[in-house]
């Protein structure tokens, strides 16, 4: 089966500094991806190498046999939808306005909103739970809620990828599984950046950890939460359980002192910091 | 018939009435019957016709165009800045026009009839053209309000420094001029103030999809497929040309661009065809109450219009900062 979405090579460099380094990695239909790795990473660079906002990048992204750049912004846009960590508009956008923006793709010129355009943003509403909200306004709902109509919109926008930018970054532990939960059941492709391993580990089929701009593993949730190698990407002695409730990996990670990771650099941590302990969730 | 239906149809009941009220109302009066027949072509009496299509139709045609283009202009510059305080005189146009009119008064003042809108004109188009190099340049096209701010005050201080050095009978023109005024207007100015007016129409309609993209930020509009870059400019471009000759032919009318927009969104809606539709009326609505009563307050004299709109248009930006703040 070919990839729906295949890089390679992909090396982007600013001012001599690497950002990404020699990415290789294929998408298939249906999959959920979580790209993870600590700040600066690289995480939000490939997300903006995938959707062709970054063009000084060498080796090749194709979306189905085809390179994106042969792809104008209007079509990728009908391939590929965005859900930002936030938009805050200034004006009191209404919900129906913001969904609506979806169509914009699929519109003409001087195209104005038919029946038919009513009844998609009413169903995709009704997909994130949000119907009885088409005419309130977007800023007074909570961040949860913002988050299910900006992936309302991207349903309308009836595209083949979903890419989501650390979608739970503000929000609530609820609002947090609530969305990706939201996500995984919508059944289409997604790549998303997500900074709690435990929720990637519980709403991905696949992760792809990012250290330095380079790709440290790619393969099944299990298997690349390995403790060894997210002790030395997180600086962090990491350890792993089994959720008794999902079955599903659970990482912890904890503040210690001399901790030497695989080439031999010490991580020293003061005595304070040894007490405190790091969950990640 | 939907809520909005229902307001666009009011409002343009209430634009008509204006027209029609603002001719009938002036220095001789005209009642309703002779203004009908008039415009009619059955007018009975010579100096009525004269009054109506001569005086009154090209002043209130004018003022009709002159609203709705500042509305319709504050309306876009607010929605592709998400700037609610963006209106079509901070982006350099009223000095750049201002800077033109000072050097026509000062160099051709003989042929100020044509010269003063022209060069106007020509002032008010390389300000705003500059405003978008420097905005460019810095790479930020975020902070087209502030480099228009800072072109304003380089072009204010070109034009008092010319007018310090020249003949203090130009600098009365000049400020009178600046003050903004429908006395001279005539049926042409008209011609030429719709037909930009109907283009800008056209392109906002065209576009307003791309336009609404914009509200939820630039990275959101690319990512709908929209040239943020492209886009904003062309508006831009668009609401120069627009307030450019307006300006020209009307002198500074401040203050309309950035107050409509306001009321038009808590009444209609914040997406741009709504907003526009709204703006359009509202504006044109406006305009024409305010130069009826620019030449209707005082008996001996006209006030200028931008006079009336200023002291509306600060006592509405305060009402915003406190709204703001107590939201």
């Amino acid at each position: 089966m070919s990839a729906l979405l295949c890089i390679k090579q992909l090396l982007w460099k600013v001012n001599g500094k690497t950002i990404l380094n020699n990415i290789d990695l294929s998408v298939n239909k249906g999959e959920v991806v979580g790209i993870i790795g600590p700040n600066g990473a690289g995480k939000t660079s490939l997300l903006r190498c995938i959707l062709n906002q970054q063009k000084e990048f060498s080796g090749t992204i194709n979306f189905k046999g085809k390179d994106i750049n042969h792809y104008s912004a209007k079509q990728l846009a009908q391939h590929f939808a965005v859900v930002a960590q936030k938009a805050t508009p200034i004006f009191a956008l209404s919900v129906f306005d913001v969904v609506s923006m979806g169509l914009l793709p699929h519109k003409t010129l001087f195209s104005f909103n038919n029946s038919q355009d009513l009844h998609q943003i009413t169903l995709a509403l009704e997909k994130v739970g949000l119907t009885n909200e088409l005419h309130s306004q977007y800023n007074h709902l909570s961040g949860g809620e913002q988050q299910r109509v900006l992936i309302a919109r991207a349903l309308v926008q009836k595209a083949e990828i979903l890419i989501l930018d650390e979608p739970t970054n503000h929000l609530d532990v609820y609002y947090q599984h609530q969305i990706l939960k939201l996500v995984k059941d919508l059944n289409i492709t997604v790549i998303m950046t997500v900074h709690d391993l435990n929720l990637a580990a519980q709403y991905c089929q696949r992760l792809v950890l990012l250290n330095k701009g380079k790709i440290i593993a790619d393969d099944i949730t299990e298997r690349v939460l390995n403790p060894e190698i997210l002790t030395e990407v997180f600086r962090l002695p990491c350890q792993r359980e089994q959720d008794p409730i999902t079955n599903v990996a659970r990482v912890y990670f904890h503040l210690a002192n001399n901790i030497t990771t695989s080439d031999n650099k010490q991580l020293n941590t003061s005595k304070d910091e040894q007490t405190a302990v790091i969950s990640h969730e | 018939m939907s809520k909005f239906s229902v307001k666009i149809f009011l409002l343009t009941i209430l634009c008509l009435a204006s027209t029609f009220a603002a001719l009938t109302i002036g220095p001789a009066s005209i009642s309703t019957q002779e203004l009908i027949s008039c415009l009619t072509g059955v007018c009975q009496n010579k100096v009525t016709e004269m009054v109506v299509w001569q005086v009154r139709l090209p002043r209130v045609l004018v003022g009709l165009v002159t609203g709705i283009g500042l509305a319709c202009a504050g309306t876009i510059l607010q929605n592709i800045t998400r700037n609610p305080l963006a209106d079509p005189y901070l982006f350099g146009i009223v000095s750049g026009a201002a800077l033109g009119a000072t050097i026509a008064n000062i160099t051709v003042a003989n042929q100020l009839t044509i010269a003063l809108p022209l060069a106007a004109f020509v002032g008010a188009l390389t300000s705003v053209t500059l405003v978008v190099i420097i905005a460019k340049a810095l790479k930020s096209m975020e902070q087209l309000l502030l480099t228009g701010i800072a072109v304003s005050f380089m072009f204010s201080s070109i034009s008092q420094f010319l007018l310090y050095l020249g003949d203090p009978f130009a600098t009365n023109r000049v400020i009178f001029w600046l003050m903004g005024s429908l006395a001279r207007v005539e049926m042409s100015n008209f011609y030429v103030i719709s037909t930009i007016l109907i283009i800008a129409l056209v392109i906002i309609v065209a576009l307003h999809r791309q336009i609404d993209a914009l509200l939820l930020g630039d990275e959101s509009a690319a990512s709908l497929g929209v040239n943020v870059d492209k886009l904003r400019l062309l508006m831009l471009a668009l609401c120069a040309a627009l307030t450019a000759t307006i300006v020209a032919y009307c002198g500074g009318i401040g203050f309309v661009g950035l107050m409509v927009p306001h009321i038009v969104r808590q009444v209609i809606g914040v997406t741009t065809l709504p907003l526009i539709i709204g703006s359009a009326l509202i504006g044109g609505s406006f305009l024409l109450w305010v130069d009826v009563i620019a030449r209707s307050a005082l008996e001996s004299a006209e006030i200028p219009l931008g006079i009336i709109t200023s002291a509306f248009g600060s006592l509405f930006f305060l009402l915003i900062m406190y709204r703001t703040r107590n939201n």
